[in-house]
């Protein structure tokens, strides 16, 4: 870390971060950004999202500005629209929804061959969510159905969450902080 | 990315259990949210071996949910919302032999009974007499069989079984029944739904069922009573249902005779007649149309009055139709399932596109399941299940040769802008449109008489190479030959006389000494023979290196009179060719 950042750290500034929360509807984009905030800012209810909404949240040295994007099939065609502006992306996964696993995937290849996204290197965190769920499938398993070895020339990586209970999200958002600043410095 | 399963890139294979267990047809399925937690389950009625193992199975994503146990062969199965409670959640009918079953949270909620058929009352007499002991089985076979030949009302279930039966087993068979009073039962052939008074899509809905006796009865959705009962000419197989109840509704069904019959509100006889040139297998509505696939491996489309629009041969013969209607995209079309393992969509008479499978597909169902709108689920021949979800970035278009304007019709031509110069104009024209058309006429017949002048001028004068006198009409053209110095002058000369020859003709040219030289200038003319051309020759020579030239005039001379009788100019060419001397 420099000087300047240090000081930015004293000073309570901390570097801005857009970052893209992707996935289908229902895979819990909302829930996992919700729980990111701190506890007095959470909101109870969580409903599903029309179109996109902006939230922040703050980690030991960065300040992330999420898109949390709605998953929603009408509302897929908006995500592009803020590839540009995205620094890393967050891809929120059913683990539990196997049969629309495909559809992930779908979602998927078609941002990686996106022409503002395939030749970034922008970290990707992959979020396998709804592990509490009976019979979800794993963090490996959910990886192999999405292909994931073959993506190359981005960094990312893939935790197993349960967003209602926010487990596993640290892990994550260590690992895209560690990214982030390694891109930067 | 796979695309190698034949999907031509359109469907997502999300799901492929080739031993799912699953023997079923289109309709023993459906698709409806029966925990109304906004995700779709498959509800399948499943006809097992036949026989044995009729289960009512719903499926919720890639697993079994639930299944029980059907007391008899499914005919139809349709999810409905019953009642008005919170949540919305629909119940589920399933019709097999004279009954519908109604599950409510998947549970036997309710059984609704056909009425019993009129009996034959010589039937019954005969019964009677059997009970009390007056005739033994063999008189009793011979009355019953005597009564089948000729009455009316065909014999109840029970008089047919034991008709059937050998003579030693017939005391048994009399003993065990006889008490009973006799009963005629007919059984659901088809089942549908029919919205009680909304559109809504969670509005109540009335069960419409179809059955052998060639009846058709609307049921209440609360009481399960008969609301209204229609007759039609055959047994029913298949039907469609559109409209609400309460307001106006049509029901289209495929009767067992080969016809399409539809029905109307407040008429209990069918408005409408379609006939088959073969038997339908399956019948689709899509949107005011209604398609038809036959026996005959086509498929064919008619307006809901039953005129034929157009009829399309498919390659092997149909297993299997369904709907495919896709509001959020403002898609309608049709999924017909083939014997040789495809699944074509049609729109009308176009094929969209084809889907290929590993086995013979036997249902096919379209519609929401799970989360996913677009879900295409079939079950096969060897009891698989697939499921297929439709593309986001899927778009289907037919590029077929059907009639209608060309696309290049409907390209907008790059007019230019009207400039301000043009606008004025048109301004102008509009407003002195008299005036301007007065002009041009004035103009016009100046021209007119400026023209006619001037050729009676050249007329009078003979300055024209046509002579019209009466005494020698004559005509001449000249033709100029060679670069030069030297030129070849060839005048054609002809007498139009009729039958009269010309004689005492000259010709003589007039031209620039200082440029041409003439071998003749002056030459006489032999008897003209009217109609004949005489080609006259002479040769002019250009002494003037200056590349210049000049017209020779030509005149046509009668002796003894000072006035030509014809002229012609002559506009020389250039001299191109260098001085020899
Ligand atoms: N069991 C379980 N449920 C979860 C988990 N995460 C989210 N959910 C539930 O999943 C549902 C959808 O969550 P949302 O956060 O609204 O999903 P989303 O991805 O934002 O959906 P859209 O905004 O429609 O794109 C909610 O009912 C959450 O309570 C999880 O880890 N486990
Ligand atoms: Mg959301």
């Amino acid at each position: 870390m420099g000087l300047f950042d240090k000081l930015a750290g004293w000073l309570g500034l901390k570097k801005e971060v857009n970052v893209l929360c992707l996935g289908l509807d229902n895979s819990g984009k909302t829930t996992i950004i919700n729980k990111l905030k701190p506890c007095n800012a959470q909101a109870q209810d969580i409903v599903p999202t029309i179109g996109f909404s902006i939230e922040k949240f703050k980690t030991s040295s960065l300040s992330f500005t999420v898109f949390d994007m709605s998953g929603q099939g009408r509302y897929r065609n908006l995500w592009e629209h803020y590839y540009k502006e995205g620094q890393a992306i967050i891809f929120v996964i059913d683990s539990a929804d196997k049969l629309r696993m495909v559809v992930a995937k779908e979602e998927l290849d078609t941002l990686l061959n996106h022409p503002d996204i395939k030749h970034r290197r922008i970290p990707i965190l992959f979020f396998a969510n709804k592990m509490d769920v009976r019979d979800a499938l794993s963090s490996v398993k959910v990886s192999q159905l999405l292909c994931l070895e073959n993506i190359k020339d981005k960094p990312w990586h893939i935790c197993a969450t349960d967003a209602l209970k926010g487990e596993g999200l640290p892990e994550g958002v260590d690992w895209l902080q560690d990214q982030i600043k390694t891109i930067r410095t | 990315m796979s695309e190698s399963s034949g999907n031509g890139g359109k469907w997502l294979d999300a799901h492929y259990d080739p031993v799912a267990g699953l023997f079923t047809f289109s309709p023993c399925v459906d698709l409806a949210d029966l925990s109304g937690d906004g995700e779709s389950r498959l509800v399948v009625g499943d006809l097992g071996s036949g026989s044995t193992g009729m289960k009512l199975k719903v499926f919720r994503g890639t697993a079994l949910l639930s299944e029980s146990t059907l007391l008899d062969l499914p005919a139809g199965l349709v999810a409905f919302f019953m009642d008005l409670h919170e949540p919305r959640i629909p119940a589920v009918a399933v019709a097999s032999g004279p009954c519908v079953y109604v599950y409510k949270n998947l549970r036997p909620y309710f059984k609704f009974t056909l009425p019993g058929l009129e009996v034959n009352s010589l039937e019954q007499d005969v019964w009677q007499q059997a009970r009390e002991g007056q005739i033994d089985p063999l008189t009793l076979k011979e009355m019953l069989e005597s009564i089948r030949k000729k009455a009316d009302v065909p014999l109840s279930m029970r008089s047919l079984r034991f008709l059937s039966l050998e003579t030693d087993d017939m005391d048994d068979f009399v003993q065990l029944h006889k008490q009973q009073p006799i009963r005629r039962q007919t059984v659901i052939t088809c089942i549908g739904t029919l919205k009680k008074s909304t559109a809504d899509d969670d509005g109540v809905s009335c069960l419409v069922i179809g059955t052998e006796s060639s009846d058709v009865y609307v049921l209440d959705p609360e009481a399960f009573v008969i609301l209204s009962k229609m007759s039609l000419p055959a047994a029913p197989t298949m039907m469609d249902v559109t409209g609400q109840f309460d307001v106006e509704f049509r029901i289209t069904v495929a009767c067992r005779d080969g016809n399409i019959y539809v029905l109307r509100r407040e008429l209990d006889k069918p408005k409408y007649c379609i006939k088959l040139s073969s038997h339908p297998v399956g019948l689709v509505r899509v949107g005011k149309n209604v398609m038809v696939g036959c026996t005959d491996e086509s498929l064919q489309g008619f307006t809901q009055k039953g005129k034929k629009l157009w009829r399309t041969v498919l390659a092997a013969p149909i297993t299997t139709m369904a709907a495919m209607d896709l509001p959020t995209r403002g898609f309608q079309a049709v999924l017909v399932g083939l014997a040789n393992c495809e699944v074509q969509l049609y729109r009308d008479k176009n094929l969209l596109s084809t889907i290929k499978t590993p086995d013979v597909v036997t249902s096919i169902c379209f519609g929401r399941y799970g989360r996913e709108d677009g879900t295409l689920i079939m079950t096969t021949k060897g009891g698989g299940l697939m499921v297929k979800i439709l593309k986001r970035t899927a778009v289907f278009d037919d590029r077929d040769g059907a009639p209608g304007p060309p696309l290049a019709q409907s390209v907008r031509l790059n007019v230019p802008k009207k400039t301000k110069l043009y606008v004025d104009q048109t301004l102008r024209e509009r407003e002195n449109g008299l005036a301007m058309h007065r002009a041009f006429q004035m103009d016009l017949s100046r021209m007119r008489l400026t023209a006619a002048k001037a050729y009676v001028k050249a007329l009078e004068s003979s300055l024209a190479p046509v002579s019209s006198s009466i005494s020698e009409p004559l005509k001449m053209n000249a033709v100029v030959q060679g670069l030069g110095p030297s030129f070849k002058l060839t005048l054609n000369v002809q007498n139009t006389a009729a039958c009269r020859p010309a004689t005492n003709l000259a010709i003589s040219f007039l031209y620039d000494e200082g440029l041409y030289r003439m071998r003749n200038p002056y030459m006489r003319i032999p008897l003209l023979v009217p109609g004949l051309v005489y080609p006259v020759e002479t040769s002019v020579e250009c002494t003037s290196d200056k590349g210049i030239s000049d017209i020779i005039k030509v005149f046509v001379l009668h002796e003894g009179r000072s006035c030509p009788l014809l002229t012609a100019h002559i506009n020389m060419p250039v001299s191109e060719g260098e001085m020899l001397n």
